[in-house]
């Protein structure tokens, strides 16, 4: 059943991409029209990233509450994770910048709000590293979590506020309305689904790894 | 009547709780001033060196109403990530804190040492503020906005230092860990309390306005709240 799925989101992930290609229609009105394809990548990307926050975030809550050492593998897993795909996110990010805007980097209010979050993600790491004995490891990193994700919430409201903003609207723009080509919205949201699935499935190999080698290095 | 009675003798006792723990913070950094000497000295420092480079003949008038805030917040904020994490680390340092577990509940503990660290950060601000200002020939158009920045960033800093210096107490590498911890946390209050700043020395309040500061200033608190026995508790 497992190697079916892996199968399966194979062949998913394999579709978007030709749909991505071949089926979606390009962004007439950008600089280099092509260069829009980036967005059924990039974005889901940016999104896994969240996932992965806001699992650490439910995870450590979990954690808080049950002080079962398995919630607190999957909080640190999500947030490697989101790390991982918050700086694929970014890196995307700058290459489209590069095209459409001309500059890598230009501190456009979403590039400033994700670098902050791959800051904490980063830090998260570091507090992890510094302590040794598991119990109080999980218990610092689930608080340091769920600080994080009161925090840093104010920093994707403010930032738009006070710097403006060249990045394409996002999907579901202000007026609550999705305005984009029926077929872009197809590719994108199953682009979303498998990564988001490809998300669960990494985390889920990763603790599996995580809690033989730890039982494996157990007296 | 009688349930009335016990919870008003609680409050009375928390309340007395963080009390003592202000008082013992402060008689503690009176024996050594570590924290007085390191904060105050760091600050004056880093006031020269900015002063110097920057100061009336070093920027335009235009462009100081940018940067200078900026730079004031970055001393702000390192001459508290110098002094402030002392108050949890040489808990553990002199092993004095498992007698503090025994002694306070975590909430008391928590705001106790919150105001010592509130003390200490609107000290520093009223040794710098002013000297930055005379240092710098910064005129300011709206003084009471700076003020109010001033007090409600000032506390943010403290809450989330103290937050963040509980946590980092009980690691290993204190110093630098502290540094890489506190500044995601610190990032919103920073951005803020620099556009406010901006918007005080120009007379012309930015996109943000000082209730926005003091809702994070209270969700940090309430975290701090919850959190703490978490972190503290082991």
């Amino acid at each position: 059943m497992k190697t079916f799925l892996a199968w399966l989101l194979w062949i998913w992930i394999s579709l978007v991409i030709v749909g991505a290609f071949f089926y979606a229609p390009v962004a007439e009105n950008f600089r280099v029209p092509g260069s829009s394809r980036i967005v059924f990548f990039h974005v889901p990307m940016a999104w896994s990233s969240f996932l992965g926050f806001i699992g650490a975030a439910v995870w450590s809550l979990r954690y808080l509450l049950r002080r079962d050492p398995r919630h607190d593998r999957a909080a640190a897993v999500a947030i490697q994770l989101g790390l991982l795909f918050g700086v694929l996110a970014t890196v995307t990010g700058a290459v489209w910048a590069r095209i459409e805007w001309g500059a890598w980097w230009n501190w456009d209010p979403r590039q400033t709000s994700i670098l902050a979050s791959l800051l904490f993600y980063a830090a998260y790491l570091a507090l992890r590293q510094s302590v040794d004995d598991p119990e109080k490891r999980g218990r610092l990193a689930a608080a340091y979590a769920m600080l994080g994700l009161v925090v840093t919430p104010f920093l994707f409201w403010i930032v738009p506020r006070i710097t403006f903003s060249l990045h394409p609207e996002p999907v579901v723009n202000a007026s609550g309305k999705v305005e984009m080509d029926p077929r872009i919205q197809h590719v994108l949201y199953s682009s979303g689904l498998g990564f988001a699935a490809l998300f669960f499935w990494v985390h889920n190999l990763e603790c599996r790894i995580q809690a033989l080698s730890e039982r494996k290095s157990a007296p | 009547m009688s349930s009335t009675l016990t919870w008003a003798a609680e409050a009375g006792t928390w309340a007395a709780e963080a009390a003592a723990v202000f008082v013992k913070e402060w008689r503690c950094e009176f024996r050594t001033r570590y924290a007085l000497n390191t904060l105050g000295l760091f600050a004056v420092t880093t006031l020269v060196v900015v002063s110097f480079s920057l100061g009336p003949l070093g920027v335009v008038r235009s462009q100081g109403t940018s940067v200078l805030p900026v730079l004031l917040w970055i001393i702000l904020l390192f001459s508290v990530a110098a002094g402030l994490p002392r108050a949890f680390v040489q808990e553990e340092e002199s092993q004095t804190a498992t007698a503090l577990r025994l002694a306070a509940t975590p909430s008391a503990l928590f705001c106790g040492k919150l105001l010592y660290g509130l003390t200490l950060v609107l000290a520093l601000e009223a040794l710098v503020t002013p000297a930055y200002l005379v240092m710098t020939s910064l005129d300011v158009a709206s003084p009471g906005l700076l003020a109010a920045v001033l007090a409600a960033g000032g506390y943010g800093l403290a809450a989330g230092s103290t937050l963040v210096a509980s946590i980092i107490a009980q690691a290993r590498s204190k110093g630098t860990l502290f540094s890489v911890l506190s500044f995601p946390v610190l990032l919103p209050l920073l951005v803020l309390a620099v556009d406010l700043t901006r918007g005080a020395v120009t007379g012309d309040p930015g996109g943000v306005a000082v209730p926005v500061l003091l809702l994070y200033d209270a969700a940090v608190t309430v975290a701090g709240l919850m959190l703490f026995p978490v972190v503290w508790n082991p």
